[in-house]
C-alpha cells in the first residue's frame, strides 16, 4: 500500500468548455493539451502533495461538464471532500449558470462541503466579460473559496490545489481531535468531515 | 693456456737470464723451454695459416655475389616502375568502368523510359481494344499500368517529333481513364440498382486500379448501407410487429440493434478482405467512418422506436418531476414499477451491445492501420479514439445511460422506500423484512448497471448506492435507535405481565407499547449489525463480479471502479457507528440502571470474616449466585431477540459495565484474608458463568478484578513480590502501583506501614 496519511476526494464541476480537464492536466502532469477533446462521464486522476511534512493523496475527479453526462456526475458530489466550480472569465454564460450549480450541490452534496469558486483563463484579458470582483463577491455570498487562474499560464493552478490539500487537511485534523473528545458524530446526514475521518487510513 | 703462460713466463724468465746461467743443466732447461715455446708458437702460426685459407673462400664467395646484387637492384627497380605504371593503368580503366557503369545505368533508365513509352503505346492500343471489347478489368489493368507511370519525365526525354505522339498517347489514355471511370462508375451503379452482386465486386475491385480509391469505397460502402438499411428496416418492422406474447418482446429493441450490429459486422468480416487485397491496408478506417454513418442512421431509429414505445421520454420526465419535488413525497401519477424494471434491463442491453459493437470497429481499425504502420501510431490511435467517441452512436448511448442512471437511481430509491414503508418482522424473525429487501433492491440495481458494460454507469450506480444506504437506509435505522430502549420497566416483569395480560384477555395499552418500542428497538439494532455484513458481502460480491467483467478495461476505468468500491467499505464503518451509537443507547437503559443496584448488593455482604462465616458462606452462597441469577434473567430475554453477534456484544458490554462497578465496590469494601478468599472465589463463578453465555472471550475484561483478588488473597503484604516486577512470568500487571497499594489497604489486617514500605 501506499504511504500516505491522508486521502481527499477533489470533484470539479461546471459548464462544457470552461477548463476543467486542462486544470486537472496541468496540476497533475504539468500539461496543458491545446485541442483537448470533451471529457466522456469522469476521469480522475491522483496527485500525492506534501502538506506540513505529511503526505496527502488527492483524488479528482474530472467530471464532463456537458448535460448529457449529468446524473452520471451528480453521484460523485456527496462524497466529494472538496467542490472545485469552474467557470470562464471570457465566457458570461458560463459564469450566469453558476446558481444551477450551486443549486446541484446543495441537492446532491453532503452538507458544508468545502468549495472553491475558479475563474479559469486569466490569460484571456482582453477577451474578460466577468471581472474579477464580480467573481470574488459571488464566491463571498456563497461562502466559497475564489481564486482566478489559467491553465494554459499554469498561472495560480498549484496554488488553487494546494490550498485545497492545506485547508482539507487542517480540516481533517482538526475533526480528529474533536472525535477524540466528544462521542462520534452520528446526527444528521453525514458531514464531510465524518467522511474525511473514514478516509484517514494507511498512517 | 694457463700452462702455455706459465712456460712462456719461465721461459722469458730463463731466456732474460740466459746470459747469466752457468750451470748446464740450466741452460739445458732453459733450451728445452725455448724449444716447446718455439714449437707452440709455430702451432698458433700453423693454425691462422688454416683460418686464412678459409677466410680467403668467404671472401672469394662474396666476390662472387657482388656482381649478382647489382642486378637485384635493377631488377627491383623495374619492378617498381611496372607497378606505378600498373597503378595508373588500373585507374584509368576503372574511372572508364564507372563511366561505363553510369552510361550503362543511364542506358537502363532509357531503356525503362523507352519501355514506358513503348508500354504507353501498348496501353493506348491495349484500352482501346479493351474497351472495344468491353474487357474492363484489362482496360483498368493499362490504366493502373499507365498511372504508375510518370508522366512529366516522360515528357522531358520526349524528342520533338516523338512528342506529338506521347501527346496523343496521353491524351488518348486520359480520355480512356475518363471513360472506363465513367464507364465503371456507371456500371457500378447500374450493377447496385439491378442487385447484381457479382457485378458489384468487379467494378469496385476496378476502382483502385484507375486511381479512384476513395471513390471506389465511397460507392461501395454506400452500397453496403444500402442493403444494411434494408436489413435494419426489416428488421426494425419484424420487431415492431412482435407481439406482446413473445418471450423476447421485454428486449425485443436491444435485440434489433442486435441484429443491426451483426449484420455490420457481417459486412465488415466478408469485405475487409476485398478492401484490404485491392485497396492496400489502412482503408478501413474510412469504409468504417462510412458505414458507421448508416449505423447511427438506423439506431437511431431504433432508439425512436425504443422511446416511442416504451414511454420512455415520459417516464424520464416523470423521474425527473419527482426528483424536483421532495425526495420523499410521492409522485400522483406513479411510474409502473415493473414497467420501468423492464425498461432499464432493456437499457443496459442496449448500451452493452453498443459498447461490444463499438469496440470490434475499434479493433478492425486499428488491426488494419497497423499493418499500414506508415502513421503516427498515437496520432492514429487518438483520431481514432475520437472517431468512436464521437461517433453519433456513441452520444446516443451517452444520453441513454444518463438518462438511465437517472431512472435507475429513482426506481432504486422508489423500491427502497416501498420496502421501508412495507417493513414488516416475521414472528420468530430477528431482522424485519426491510433488510433483505433494501440489500436485494440496492444490489440489483448496481448489477444491472454492472451488465451495462459503462464503467461511468456503474461508478454512478455504485455512488447513489452507496448514498441511499449511507443516507436513507443509516438515517432510517439511527432514527429507530434514537428512541432508545425504554427503561423504568423490569424486563422479565414486563413480559411476564404481557404474559398475564394476554392470558386474561386485557391488554394493558401502556405496556404493549412499551413491548412493541422494545421490539423495535432490538430489531433496529439486529438491523444495523446484518446491514454491516451484508454490505461487507455486497462489496466483495460486486468485487468479484467487477473484477470478472472488467478485466480487459483500461488502468483508469479500473481504478474508477476501485475507488467507488472502497467507498461501499466505508458506508459499512458509518453502519458499525450507528450499531455503537445503539448498543450505547441499550447500554444506558437497559445495561448500566440494572447492574448497578446489582452490584450495590455486594456491599451488604461482609468481606471480614470468621472461619465460621466462612463455611457458612461455602454452603450459603450469600451474594454471587443470587447475583448470577439476575444477570441470567436479564440477559435470558435478549438471548432469543437478538442475533448472535449483537448477543455477544451485550455479553461484552455487561461485563464492562460489570468490572467497571464491581472495582468500585470492591474498593468500598474491607477484606481479610478469608474474606480475600471468598471473593476471589465469587469472581471465579461470575467469569465462569459469562463465559458460558457468549462466545467471545471475556476473561480479559476481567484481568483488573482478578489481580485485585490476587491481591486480596495474599498472606501477607511482602508476597506481592513474588508476583510483581520481575516475578509477575507470564502475568501482566493492569493495576498501577498506586491502585495496587490501594486494594492491599483494603486487607483490614495489613499494616499500613508494611504497605508504604514495600517496593514497587
Amino acid at each position: 500500500m501506499e504511504d500516505y496519511k491522508y486521502l481527499f476526494k477533489v470533484v470539479l464541476i461546471g459548464n462544457a468548455g470552461v477548463g476543467k480537464t486542462c486544470l486537472v492536466r496541468r496540476f497533475t502532469q504539468g500539461l496543458f493539451p491545446p485541442g483537448q477533446g470533451a471529457t466522456i462521464g469522469v476521469d480522475f486522476m491522483i496527485k500525492t502533495v506534501e502538506i506540513d511534512g505529511e503526505k496527502v493523496k488527492l483524488q479528482i475527479w474530472d467530471t464532463a461538464g456537458q448535460e448529457r453526462f449529468r446524473s452520471i456526475t451528480q453521484g460523485y458530489y456527496r462524497s466529494a471532500n472538496a467542490l472545485i466550480v469552474v467557470y470562464d472569465i471570457s465566457c458570461q454564460p458560463t459564469f450566469d449558470c453558476l446558481p444551477q450549480w450551486l443549486k446541484e450541490i446543495e441537492h446532491y452534496a453532503s452538507t458544508k462541503v468545502f468549495s472553491y469558486l475558479v475563474g479559469n483563463k486569466s490569460d484571456r484579458a482582453s477577451q474578460r466579460e466577468i471581472p474579477a470582483y464580480v467573481g470574488e463577491d459571488f464566491a463571498r455570498l456563497h461562502d466559497m473559496e475564489f481564486i482566478e487562474t489559467s491553465a494554459k499560464e499554469a498561472d495560480n493552478v498549484d496554488s488553487l490545489f494546494y490550498d485545497i490539500a492545506k485547508e482539507l487537511t487542517r480540516l481533517a485534523r482538526q475533526n480528529s481531535l474533536r472525535s477524540h473528545v466528544s462521542e462520534t458524530d452520528l446526527s444528521g446526514g453525514s458531514t464531510s468531515i465524518s467522511s474525511i475521518s473514514s478516509c484517514c487510513r494507511f498512517s | 693456456m694457463a700452462a702455455s703462460t706459465e712456460s712462456a713466463t719461465s721461459a722469458r724468465f730463463s731466456v732474460d737470464n740466459v746470459d747469466k746461467l752457468t750451470n748446464i743443466d740450466d741452460i739445458r732447461r732453459a733450451f728445452e723451454l725455448l724449444n716447446k715455446d718455439e714449437s707452440s708458437v709455430t702451432e698458433e702460426l700453423e693454425d691462422l695459416l688454416h683460418q686464412q685459407h678459409e677466410l680467403e673462400i668467404k671472401m672469394q664467395s662474396l666476390h662472387a655475389t657482388l656482381p649478382s646484387l647489382q642486378l637485384v637492384q635493377n631488377d627491383s627497380k623495374q619492378l617498381s616502375g611496372m607497378i606505378s605504371f600498373t597503378s595508373t593503368l588500373a585507374e584509368n580503366v576503372s574511372s572508364k568502368v564507372r563511366q561505363l557503369d553510369v552510361a550503362k545505368s543511364r542506358v537502363t533508365a532509357c531503356m525503362t523510359r523507352v519501355e514506358d513509352i513503348l508500354d504507353l503505346k501498348f496501353c493506348t492500343d491495349g484500352v482501346q481494344a479493351a474497351l472495344q471489347d468491353e474487357d474492363y478489368e484489362k482496360a483498368a489493368g493499362h490504366i493502373h499500368r499507365f498511372l504508375g507511370l510518370d508522366e512529366n519525365v516522360l515528357r522531358m526525354s520526349a524528342d520533338a517529333d516523338e512528342g506529338s505522339t506521347l501527346d496523343t498517347s496521353f491524351k488518348l489514355l486520359k480520355e480512356a481513364q475518363n471513360k472506363v471511370k465513367h464507364f465503371v462508375h456507371r456500371k457500378f451503379d447500374e450493377a447496385v440498382h439491378q442487385g447484381d452482386v457479382a457485378s458489384v465486386e468487379r467494378f469496385f475491385k476496378i476502382f483502385p486500379l484507375i486511381g479512384e480509391h476513395d471513390e471506389g469505397l465511397k460507392k461501395f460502402s454506400k452500397y453496403l448501407c444500402a442493403q444494411l438499411a434494408d436489413t435494419a428496416d426489416k428488421n426494425l418492422k419484424q420487431c415492431l410487429a412482435t407481439g406482446p406474447e413473445d418471450k423476447r418482446t421485454n428486449v425485443m429493441y436491444a435485440d434489433t440493434m442486435t441484429l443491426l450490429f451483426e449484420a455490420i459486422a457481417r459486412v465488415v468480416e466478408i469485405h475487409q478482405p476485398l478492401v484490404e487485397t485491392y485497396y492496400g491496408p489502412g482503408r478501413m478506417f474510412v469504409m468504417m467512418q462510412l458505414l458507421q454513418k448508416e449505423c447511427d442512421r438506423q439506431s437511431r431509429k431504433v432508439l425512436i422506436q425504443f422511446r416511442n414505445n416504451r414511454e420512455f421520454d415520459e417516464k424520464l420526465q416523470k423521474v425527473q418531476q419527482a426528483n424536483m419535488q421532495s425526495k420523499t413525497s410521492l409522485a400522483e401519477n406513479r411510474i409502473n414499477a415493473s414497467d420501468l424494471d423492464r425498461m432499464l434491463s432493456e437499457c443496459t442491453l442496449l448500451n452493452t451491445r453498443s459498447e461490444l459493437y463499438l469496440r470490434f470497429v475499434k479493433r478492425r481499425i486499428l488491426n488494419d492501420l497497423e499493418i499500414a504502420s506508415h502513421l503516427d501510431a498515437e496520432e492514429v490511435h487518438k483520431e481514432v479514439n475520437q472517431f468512436i467517441v464521437s461517433c453519433e452512436l456513441s452520444r446516443q448511448m451517452q444520453e441513454l445511460i444518463c438518462s438511465y442512471i437517472m431512472m435507475e437511481e429513482y426506481f432504486m430509491r422508489e423500491m427502497f422506500l416501498k420496502a421501508v414503508i412495507m417493513d414488516y418482522l416475521d414472528e420468530g424473525s430477528l431482522t424485519s423484512s426491510m433488510v433483505d429487501d433494501a440489500f436485494f433492491i440496492v444490489k440489483k440495481c448496481i448489477r444491472r448497471a454492472l451488465s451495462s458494460s459503462s464503467v461511468d454507469g456503474i461508478c454512478a450506480m455504485l455512488n447513489h448506492g452507496c448514498s441511499i444506504l449511507e443516507q436513507d437506509y443509516r438515517e432510517h435505522l439511527y432514527s429507530k435507535l434514537k428512541t432508545g430502549f425504554p427503561s423504568g420497566f423490569d424486563f422479565t416483569q414486563a413480559y411476564n405481565l404481557v404474559q398475564l395480560s394476554i392470558s386474561q384477555g386485557r391488554l394493558q395499552s401502556a405496556d404493549v407499547e412499551t413491548e412493541k418500542t422494545k421490539s423495535t428497538f432490538l430489531t433496529a439494532l439486529n438491523n444495523t449489525e446484518v446491514s454491516c455484513e451484508y454490505i461487507q458481502t455486497l462489496k466483495s460480491d460486486l468485487e468479484g463480479e467487477v473484477n470478472k467483467l472488467y478485466g480487459q478495461t483500461t488502468d483508469q476505468g479500473k481504478a474508477k471502479l476501485q475507488s467507488c468500491l472502497s467507498d461501499l467499505g466505508i458506508v459499512s464503518n458509518h453502519f458499525k457507528d450507528v450499531l455503537e451509537f445503539g448498543f450505547s443507547q441499550l447500554n444506558s437503559t437497559a445495561v448500566k440502571p440494572r447492574v448497578k443496584p446489582l452490584v450495590d448488593t455486594f456491599l451488604n455482604i461482609n468481606h471480614n470474616i470468621s472461619e465460621d462465616d466462612f463455611a457458612q458462606y461455602e454452603a450459603n452462597d450469600p451474594w454471587v449466585q443470587n447475583f448470577i441469577l439476575n444477570l441470567d434473567g436479564l440477559l435470558v430475554t435478549f438471548k432469543s431477540t437478538l442475533t448472535s453477534t449483537n448477543y455477544d456484544s451485550l455479553v461484552s458490554q455487561l461485563s464492562t459495565e460489570i468490572t467497571t462497578q464491581l472495582e468500585k465496590t470492591v474498593m468500598k469494601t474491607t477484606f481479610n484474608r478469608l474474606g480475600g478468599l471468598h471473593f476471589d472465589k465469587e469472581l471465579r463463578y461470575l467469569v465462569g458463568f459469562l463465559t458460558s453465555v457468549t462466545t467471545w472471550t471475556i476473561r480479559d475484561k476481567f484481568a483488573r478484578l482478578t489481580q485485585m483478588a490476587t491481591i486480596l488473597n495474599l498472606e501477607k503484604v511482602s508476597e506481592i513480590l513474588d508476583y510483581w516486577g520481575q516475578n509477575s512470568g507470564p502475568l501482566t500487571w493492569r493495576l498501577t502501583p498506586a491502585e495496587v497499594r490501594q486494594v492491599l489497604a483494603l486487607r483490614v489486617d495489613f499494616r499500613s506501614d508494611d504497605i508504604k514500605r514495600i517496593k514497587l
